[in-house]
């Protein structure tokens, strides 16, 4: 079975991706809306999300909206605020069930379409702003979920590395933004936000399901409500955070903590649309992202020092994350043991077993995308926002070619950034 | 081969018991490219006393499933997980309340993918060096869930429901309780619980499924399992009464976190009554608590919960309880108004509008997880332990009846029967 493409097309500059297929039960739909992430707005753009899910014009209270959905067969709907390399987007979903299981006359995928379009671009609104109560509501959620990020203390402690590494560019912000702009934000000031980020976000949408792409882009046509959209696609910057530094920054954060949390930022210098992209990869692959790789081998198995040791590349910010659990006694020798696997790459000191085995890992990876309605929409995004066609067959071939040598080459220009630690507090009992 | 048609979802599962006792069931899903795997043993953390007709009695440490779990992934040869990265698989295992399953997922050699999850399973190998050694890594996986709010805040609950029955234990023990696990002990736990009449073997994917059943049964026929004598698990006798009524544990978080929940007294004990009852409950905690009831909406104007509220509902045949909550400003207030929204439900029953919504959503649900090979993996084979067909969930939700939900709702919210478990810093307290 060979893959599956978008069919593609524009309705007043916003973009509509297809997927037809019968092989799931249901209508997967995703709409993206992305903006430059800035100091300025990262807080309304953020909360409008919110907002937007107590009410449409249709549905003007929040218990209305949510039983119609229940009643498209618990059609599910959500919405995720992320920070993509420099970009803050705002994505929505829809996944409901396809007619044809159910006793439905009118098509759900046009009630889907119909919904999520009053939602976005018809909500409720009174005088000229949002409601107040709604407005109120969802900034106290909002800064309920900002504080609440120190819950969850693996979580925490990425997050807090990333402040500290990237200090002085946009990428330091927390996607849903700062409790400080918060209490600023008036229905009014949220409304012209909103009007203005409609308008000048870039807005794609998906579908993939027993569908067209003419019966689509009616649907979209008729319930869509926007006409003055001009910015169509993502600005492209090149070079992404390439303030190397000599010195490495060492961070130390003390907590009511029983387990210490180390985390390291690496920079690559490289992100999705470049050449290297395959490399990174596969580097990030034989250092920490397999059962496999060198962390989870050297930390966990050799040294019993963690459950869990692994890395994450952030390919659009180009930027590689260390995370861990350790004993907080072990804090010099697993810096010490994971220092040493990111020399052992430079040095090129790369097993050919760890070579296959991470070329065989992120190839199924990159094959069992298809078998996911939106992992296949959430890669076809990568390219849109990155500005890089690539297919994920192109890309499991880059993957295969690369060797050794050109994985050891480009370590050699990887930089350690940060290391941070969450330790508990000392000398208190 | 047995074959079990599913017409009106499009679905048929292949079936067959082998002389060893192993129950295999295959799901063939055409188009897909990746194929998931289960494995499971009926054995979790509550199985802590059992016996083996005509052997001794037996009683083991807490927590010692689990830790079994972790054991299993290690072969003469090394580490299994290296042996799935060559073949592109990646795997992985968990222990619940009551099975360990072990799985992989890959999208290439499937067939030698599952003869690796089969033998590695049926071949235990540890050494007292390196069961010593784990207790290193599972101590700090212990250490991680203890600095996790919402992790105590559950199962804290279920401790204070439970006065004996091991549902209450940590599924992972405690760092004293695996300190004293030996090989011995693990393998006796092995031979007891890992015998094929104790285990399935659940496969979908885009497979053939006379050749994976034909690949099966030629692996099993070569080694040679004698007939076991049925298990018999004890548990002491658990009284009708909650152990506690509130129980409070210190953690630094943002906002007390409170979880509450009913203990059922009468138990089920045979299949379809199982069933049934959990279809009624998980109908009857979404009228009154999903995100489109009155309940719901009113607490959250009330700045009583966030948007992170949740429900669920646990029945087995020897426990069974509801779990509900989530952040709160006020744990005391949100209790008492809770009581005072659910009597008031009681005097007049649920709305009938209600309840369709939510049969229909819980349809919707059903049919949107079909989606999911690894949630249909999951799902059967949790279901089938319980001798329950998983496809049955469907005609159960469409042949429910309100009065039937009523009753429940005057069955189960016994408030004598409640316990509530609170995270809260200690300011907060």
């Amino acid at each position: 079975m060979s893959n599956h493409l978008f069919e593609r097309t524009s309705i007043n500059n916003i973009r509509l991706h297809v997927l037809p297929t019968k092989r799931f039960k249901t209508y997967a739909i995703s709409v993206y809306i992305g903006c430059p992430l800035s100091e300025s707005t990262v807080t309304p753009v953020g909360l409008i999300p919110f907002v937007l899910r107590r009410g449409s014009m249709k549905y003007p209270e929040t218990k209305q909206f949510r039983k119609k959905l229940d009643d498209m067969y618990g059609a599910g709907f959500g919405f995720d605020v992320v920070k993509r390399g420099d970009h803050q987007i705002i994505k929505f979903q829809m996944d409901v069930i396809n007619d044809h299981f159910v006793n439905e006359k009118n098509s759900l995928l046009k009630q889907s379409i119909q919904f999520l379009g009053g939602t976005i671009t018809n909500p409720y609104v009174e005088n000229d702003a949002f409601s107040k109560s709604y407005v109120e509501a969802e900034k106290n959620t909002v800064q309920k979920r900002i504080e609440g990020l120190i819950n969850d203390k693996i979580r925490y402690a990425a997050e807090r590395c990333i402040q500290e590494m990237c200090k002085n560019e946009p990428y330091r912000l927390y996607a849903l933004g700062q409790i400080d702009e918060l209490k600023e934000i008036t229905p009014t000031i949220l409304y012209e936000e909103y009007k203005r980020w409609l308008r000048d976000a870039v807005m794609d949408i998906y579908v993939v399901g027993d569908t067209s792409l003419d019966e689509v882009e009616k649907f979209v046509k008729d319930h869509f409500n926007i006409h003055d959209k001009q910015q169509t696609e993502y600005e492209q910057k090149s070079n992404q955070g390439s303030t190397s530094q000599k010195q490495i920054k060492s961070v130390i954060e003390e907590l009511d903590v029983t387990q210490g949390k180390l985390n390291m930022g690496l920079r690559t210098h490289v992100t999705y649309a470049d050449k290297d992209y395959p490399t990174a990869l596969m580097y990030n692959g034989i250092l920490g992202s397999f059962p496999h790789s060198k962390l989870f081998v050297n930390v966990r198995e050799k040294e019993s020092l963690a459950y869990y040791s692994s890395s994450r590349f952030e390919g659009h910010k180009g930027i590689i994350t260390i995370h861990s659990g350790i004993e907080i006694n072990n804090y010099d020798k697993a810096v010490e043991i994971i220092k040493k696997q990111i020399e052992d790459l430079k040095k090129g000191i790369i097993s050919n077993i760890e070579l296959t085995h991470t070329k065989a890992m992120i190839s199924n990876q990159l094959q069992e995308i298809q078998d996911s309605a939106f992992e296949m929409i959430g890669f076809d995004f990568n390219n849109i926002l990155s500005g890089k066609e690539r297919s994920s067959d192109e890309l499991i071939q880059q993957i295969n070619d690369v060797d050794i040598l050109s994985i050891s080459t480009f370590a050699e220009q990887i930089d350690l950034d940060t290391i941070y630690f969450l330790r508990d507090k000392k000398g208190e009992e | 081969m047995k074959t079990i048609p599913y017409e009106k979802l499009n679905e048929k599962i292949f079936f067959e018991q082998l002389d060893n006792g192993l129950k295999v069931f295959i799901l063939p899903k055409p188009g897909f490219k990746k194929t998931f795997a289960t494995f499971s043993t009926k054995y979790g953390s509550v199985d802590n006393h059992f016996q083996v007709e005509g052997k001794q009695k037996v009683k083991v440490p807490d927590g010692i499933a689990h830790f079994l779990e972790h054991k299993m992934f290690e072969e003469p040869t090394g580490d299994v997980f290296s042996q799935f990265s060559s073949q592109g698989a990646s795997a992985n295992a968990f222990t619940s309340f009551d099975r360990t399953v072990y799985l992989f997922s890959a999208t290439e050699q499937i067939e030698k993918n599952i003869e690796t999850l089969i033998n590695f399973v049926q071949n235990p190998y540890f050494t007292d060096e390196s069961v010593e050694k784990e207790k290193g890594i599972i101590g700090q996986e212990i250490n991680m869930y203890k600095d996790n709010p919402d992790w105590r805040c559950y199962f804290g609950l279920i401790d204070a429901m439970y006065h004996t029955h091991p549902v209450h234990i940590d599924i992972a023990g405690t760092i004293d309780s695996i300190s004293k696990i030996t090989k011995e002990q693990l393998l006796e736990c092995y031979y007891t619980f890992y015998h094929p009449s104790n285990m399935n073997l659940f496969i979908v994917g885009g497979v053939e499924p006379e050749q994976i059943m034909r690949l099966v049964k030629e692996n099993q026929s070569h080694k040679n399992y004698e007939k076991q004598g049925n298990i018999k698990r004890y548990f002491e006798n658990e009284s009708s009464s909650v152990k506690e009524v509130k129980k409070i544990t210190v953690l630094p978080v943002s906002l007390p976190k409170c979880l509450f929940g009913f203990k059922e007294s009468e138990l089920e004990n045979e299949s379809s009554g199982l069933l049934q009852r959990e279809c009624e409950m998980k109908v009857l905690l979404d009228v009154l608590f999903g995100s489109s009831s009155d309940i719901y909406q009113k607490l959250y104007d009330e700045k009583l919960i966030t948007d992170q509220f949740s429900h669920e509902y646990n029945g087995q045949y020897d426990f069974a309880f509801s779990i509900m909550g989530g952040e709160t400003r006020e744990p005391e207030m949100l209790l008492s108004r809770v009581k005072e929204e659910i009597d008031k439900v009681m005097k007049q029953g649920i709305e009938p509008a209600a309840f369709e919504r939510s049969r229909k959503k819980k349809i919707g649900n059903f049919l949107r997880m079909l989606n999911s090979p690894e949630s249909i993996a999951s799902e059967f084979t949790r279901y089938q332990f319980k001798d329950i067909d998983l496809f049955d969930i469907l005609t159960t939700y469409e042949n429910l009846k309100i009065e039937q939900v009523n009753n429940r709702l005057n069955t189960h919210f016994d408030w004598t029967k409640m316990s509530a478990s609170i995270v809260q810093s200690e300011e907060n307290g």
